[in-house]
């Protein structure tokens, strides 16, 4: 509540940023099922879903990463 | 087949994204951030825009800024990783603008587009210009407030709004919420709603097993706000003894839930209201000395209706196209309905005004687009407050009780066993009190 951004406010903003981008990968992989599933209902060629499982393995292990982001932060804060 | 425009820097996502939203019959563009998003905007005219929160030249709040200033009329989606958003967009926005969080999944995006069939509505050219996406108004005072709202944002003081009942201190509190262009959420609590034993686990949380029905850990709206915006409306009916456990987490930052040994860091800006005046808080006894100079870092004075006459047509305007679209109806003011607006003194304020045309609206006839008004705007709270300010130093106690006599008289429709009742004195002393009067009330 003062101007300045004080150590902990400060913390927790870059743990949020982190939390953040660990989002992005979990968002590729809804959307990526969503279009195996798609591919399948819909009849359309077989690559299509093997190209966007490739891709959810892919952000699988990128989410990971990111949470070892976050594990190494917290770590670092105490 | 909808034009959908989808912002979002993460190209894989916009890709899949792209492919789903195809399937489901919609021609799509993309755009990686505010810049291009802008670009698409100036080249065609899009139903729809997915639009993340998060882009790399800005906050995606900017694009909805301008999409309002340019009036253009796609209903917009705001993609976020963060639910507690929703406080805020429901501040913000209005029917046209709604939120979906990630991660995604394809009903989400069916879902959001299916929404959207009112989008081509016309929105006219005279249609009130709204700052910070949500305060109407032009008159001089409104400009001092948004001046006071951009200066205070860009701090993170806290601020005490005051002003009278209906004048839209929540929505000024979400405007400098908005003004921050922040991702984190705004919380609003009211501390008149609370009764004794909940206010202090309402603001500051409790640990499981604090009390009995404690079942779960709660978060407390100190913690639940986060760098954001925490609302304490009504903040001068908390009851006093209460009053030091708050001043001691605004001295400290630090709040301990009910039950609790942990310390939680508070980092949001306070926003708190009250209806009260400077003079009633000095003389009251509502709210402690030491609390007042932490909460009100920054006061801000919301001027009442009345004192701003020439904002009222552009409000009952701004409230109209709500309505309108809210209903499907396309009712529009004559001049001379506006200007009769003009001339009422909204005791209720601005709540007033807009509750004033939304029974305009439903006593309308819904296939014309003459809206009738009513005859008088009085509410019961209009007698009430003539009534209260007929009460002045000087009058002598037969005065007012020869008018309260009077006033509950006229009230049961000269009836005098109801009116004796009502001022709780026996008949008899009531016609000996008349009979006194003489002529007057020799009905």
């Amino acid at each position: 509540m003062g101007n300045d951004i004080s150590q902990p406010q400060q913390s927790l903003a870059d743990l949020n940023k982190l939390i953040h981008d660990a989002r992005g990968p979990l968002n590729r992989i809804s959307m990526q099922a969503e279009m195996v599933k798609l591919a399948l209902e819909a009849d359309m060629p077989k690559e299509k879903a093997i190209e966007a499982v490739n891709k959810i393995i892919a952000a699988c292990q990128d989410c990971s990463r990111d949470l070892q982001h976050i594990s190494d932060f917290v770590k670092s804060q105490k | 087949m909808l034009e959908v425009l989808l912002v979002d820097d993460d190209e894989e996502f916009t890709n899949v994204a792209c492919q789903i939203i195809e399937f489901l019959g919609h021609q799509v563009s993309i755009a990686a951030n505010l810049k291009e998003a802008t670009e698409w905007l100036q080249q065609q005219k899009f139903d729809h825009v997915f639009l993340d929160f998060m882009l790399p030249d800005g906050s995606g709040l900017h694009l909805i800024d301008y999409i309002s200033k340019n009036d253009l009329t796609p209903f917009v989606t705001m993609i976020t990783g963060h639910p507690a958003v929703k406080g805020m967009l429901a501040g913000l926005c209005g029917p046209k603008i709604d939120y979906i969080v990630k991660p995604l999944q394809r009903e989400d995006l069916e879902n959001a587009l299916n929404r959207k069939p009112k989008s081509a509505r016309k929105v006219s050219a005279t249609s009130p210009k709204r700052y910070f996406g949500c305060l109407v108004g032009e008159s001089e005072q409104m400009q001092e407030l948004y001046t006071m709202i951009e200066r205070v944002a860009k701090t993170s003081a806290n601020v005490m709004l005051m002003g009278e009942s209906g004048v839209g201190k929540e929505v000024v509190a979400r405007a400098i919420h908005h003004a921050t262009n922040s991702e984190e959420p705004i919380v609003a609590t009211n501390c008149g709603a609370l009764s004794k034993e909940l206010i202090g686990s309402e603001l500051f949380g409790h640990e499981k097993g604090a009390f009995t029905g404690a079942v779960a850990r709660k978060q407390g709206v100190f913690e639940q706000a986060g760098n954001g915006t925490l609302f304490l409306d009504e903040v001068t009916e908390m009851p006093l003894d209460m009053q030091p456990n708050l001043l001691r987490v605004l001295e400290s930052k630090r709040v301990v839930p009910v039950g609790g040994t942990r310390e939680i860091a508070v980092n949001c800006r306070v926003v708190s209201a009250t209806n009260r005046s400077v003079e009633e808080l000095a003389e009251g006894n509502v709210l402690r000395e030491d609390i007042y100079f932490r909460l009100a870092v920054f006061p801000i004075d919301i001027p009442a209706l009345r004192e701003r006459r020439s904002d009222i047509p552009l409000l009952a305007q701004a409230f109209l196209e709500e309505l309108n679209n809210e209903n499907a109806s396309a009712f529009v003011f004559q001049p001379e309905q506006l200007e009769k607006l003009k001339q009422h003194d909204w005791p209720g304020n601005v709540r007033e005004l807009r509750h004033a045309i939304h029974r305009a609206v439903i006593m309308s006839d819904p296939t014309q687009t003459t809206i009738e008004l009513p005859k008088t705007f009085l509410s019961p709270f209009s007698s009430v407050s003539k009534k209260t300010n007929s009460l002045t130093a000087g009058q002598t106690i037969d005065d007012v009780e020869r008018e309260l006599i009077q006033i509950t008289l006229a009230k049961v429709d000269g009836n005098k066993t109801l009116a004796a009742e009502m001022l709780g004195i026996s008949t008899k002393t009531l016609y000996n009190r008349l009979h006194a009067y003489g002529e007057v009330f020799d009905s």
